[in-house]
Formats: structure tokens, C-alpha cells, sequence
């Protein structure tokens, strides 16, 4: 179960932040974010030796905390994409075709001329896509 | 020498040079951008956007009839259908379809269910009156003032406003004469 999506700028700045849960510990997930935006910068300062750094760099899991894992994705203009889940058992695959549906739907969203860049996500469509690719991930990783 | 056969839209297409369709996309929502925020009142957008397609409109009518070789149109009707199947085709690669005919067979409207200019753009709720694709009215209008027709153009649907196509009414006002601007002489 995908808890939250976060994109965040390269000044660490929300661009866009949407939960699926009912409960109300959103402010909770929203922590959860803004921590996991330090392990980002740690890994991105001290690149790991072994592997190749493609383009757009997945991250990975970048910490479980509680019942939660954290994965995260940057793109080459430094902007991340953060995801939160409950699932236990999540493949790796599954992650980087979601991190690329996010990014597709994100490349579309800044497109529109109206987007300021540095501003918040305010495109409708994009978080229609968001929750579809959302919902997909969910069926896809469930048995 | 006998003419040439008039080409069908795609044969011209597939002929002509071509660009890149996001940077075309882009370009023009960069100018809209511009004009609306050097001249921030949206009516005045519309109106200038207007202005520059029938600027772009008077200029591009030669180089279609040209690449195209279409015959003299006798009526309206074929006029229509050639700008939709012919001219659209030709410039931005998609087919409009002729449809809602009046009763004199002088209004028609154009429908576009695709529109190159349209991707990605989502219009901002400060900008709901916008016509987005505005440029498009007046190239038609431009480009049927130079063939001696007088056109009114407007949109009737649009879907960046939540229609499901977009649909452009085309009225022609009256046909203007040739005018010599000289007498002619006994």
C-alpha cells in the first residue's frame, strides 16, 4: 500500500505532496519526507563506489523506519521523487516502473506553459495520473 | 503543360520540411505566456493572438495553394473541406471534420480532435477565458480574406475548457469582388 508520493525541488522545496491513506497522521508522513531528504543529500554527496550512476539515479530504499520503507529517485535536475509504503515484501521492479510512470507524468505536468517552475504541482490531470499509477502499483505488487 | 493533380493532405505532409512537434508545442505556449504577461488582460490576449494568426493566415494562403494545387472551389462547402482536410492536414498534421452546415450553407463548423498545440497545457484558473488556440481562428480568417472571402471565426468548443473536442464555427459574411484600383480605360 502506497502511503504518500512526494516531489520535491532541488532547494528541497515541496513541489507536490499527496497521501492515500484515511488516517490522519499526514503530518506524520510528511516528517517522514523531510527526513528521508537527508538521506538523499547523504547519498547524493558520496556517490557509492561500486555501480554505475545512470541519468536518473534510483535511489532505492533509502530507510525503513517503523513499518514503513522510504524509496527514493532523483532526476538529473536534481529533482526527487519520494515514496512511501507499507508493503513488506516490495520488488525492486516494481519501484523503478513506478519511479518512470512518476517521472513521465511529471515531465508532462512541467511542460504545461502555465507551470511556474519552482512553484507547486497545481495540474489536475497530473494528480489524476499519480493516483491511477498509484492504484496500478498496488494491483500489480498484491499476490 | 497540364497541371498538376491537386495532392491529398498526406502526400504534401509526408513532402514538406517538419519540426519537432514538442518544440513547436512549447514555442507556443511560450508565447502565450509572454503576451499574457506583458499584456496581463485576457481579452487582449485573444485579441492579439487573433491579430498574429491573421498576419501568419494572408502570408500562408500562397504557400498552400501552391504545395497543394487545389482548383478553384466552387462553393463554400468545398472550401470548408479542403481547409479541414487539406490545409489542417497540411500545417499541423492532424484532419479536422466539417460538420453543422446551416440551412444557406454558410456557416459550418470545424472539428479538431486533435491539436498539436494543445499538449500539456492545462489552463490556469486565472486564465479561464483565454482562447488558448486563438492563433488558429485567425489564420483561417486571414487566409480566406486573401481568397476574396470574409469570414467571422470563433470557437464554439474547447478542451482545455472541458469539451471533448474543439470546434471552430467558420461564418462567411460576404465574397468581395475583385477590385482594380484603377478605372479602366476607354
Amino acid at each position: 500500500m502506497i502511503v504518500c508520493v512526494a516531489v520535491v525541488g532541488h532547494q528541497n522545496n515541496p513541489l507536490y505532496i499527496q497521501s492515500f491513506t484515511e488516517s490522519d497522521d499526514v503530518l506524520k508522513l510528511h516528517h517522514i519526507v523531510h527526513c528521508s531528504l537527508d538521506v538523499v543529500d547523504e547519498r547524493v554527496n558520496n556517490p557509492k563506489k561500486s555501480g554505475p550512476t545512470l541519468n536518473e539515479t534510483f535511489l532505492g530504499l533509502l530507510y525503513p523506519t517503523e513499518n514503513y520503507k522510504v524509496y527514493g529517485y532523483l532526476t538529473n535536475t536534481k529533482v526527487k521523487f519520494i515514496l512511501v509504503t507499507t508493503d513488506l515484501d516490495v520488488r525492486d521492479a516494481d519501484v523503478r516502473n513506478f519511479f518512470r510512470s512518476f517521472h513521465a507524468a511529471y515531465v508532462d505536468a512541467v511542460s504545461n506553459p502555465f507551470h511556474v517552475p519552482g512553484k507547486k504541482i497545481t495540474s489536475k490531470v497530473f494528480a489524476k495520473r499519480v493516483s491511477g499509477i498509484v492504484q496500478t502499483f498496488g494491483l500489480s505488487s498484491a499476490g | 503543360m497540364a497541371p498538376a493533380a491537386p495532392k491529398s493532405g498526406d502526400a504534401i505532409f509526408a513532402s514538406v520540411d517538419r519540426v519537432n512537434a514538442e518544440l513547436f508545442t512549447l514555442t507556443y505556449g511560450a508565447i502565450v505566456r509572454q503576451l499574457l504577461t506583458d499584456l496581463e488582460e485576457v481579452e487582449e490576449v485573444n485579441k492579439q493572438l487573433d491579430q498574429m494568426g491573421y498576419n501568419i493566415g494572408v502570408r500562408l494562403v500562397d504557400e498552400f495553394l501552391a504545395k497543394s494545387n487545389v482548383s478553384r472551389c466552387v462553393e463554400f462547402r468545398e472550401t470548408a473541406e479542403v481547409i479541414a482536410k487539406v490545409g489542417f492536414k497540411m500545417f499541423l498534421g492532424v484532419t479536422a471534420s466539417v460538420t453543422n452546415w446551416d440551412t444557406e450553407g454558410t456557416t459550418c463548423s470545424l472539428i479538431l480532435e486533435d491539436n498539436p498545440l494543445v499538449d500539456f497545457v492545462e489552463l490556469p484558473d486565472t486564465c479561464q477565458g483565454l482562447y488558448y488556440c486563438n492563433i488558429l481562428s485567425g489564420v483561417v480568417r486571414g487566409a480566406l480574406e486573401m481568397v476574396s472571402m470574409k469570414t467571422e471565426v470563433t470557437w464554439l468548443r474547447d478542451m482545455l475548457k472541458g469539451d471533448d473536442v474543439f470546434e471552430l464555427q467558420v461564418k462567411l459574411l460576404k465574397q468581395i469582388p475583385e477590385e482594380y484600383p484603377y478605372k479602366d480605360d476607354e
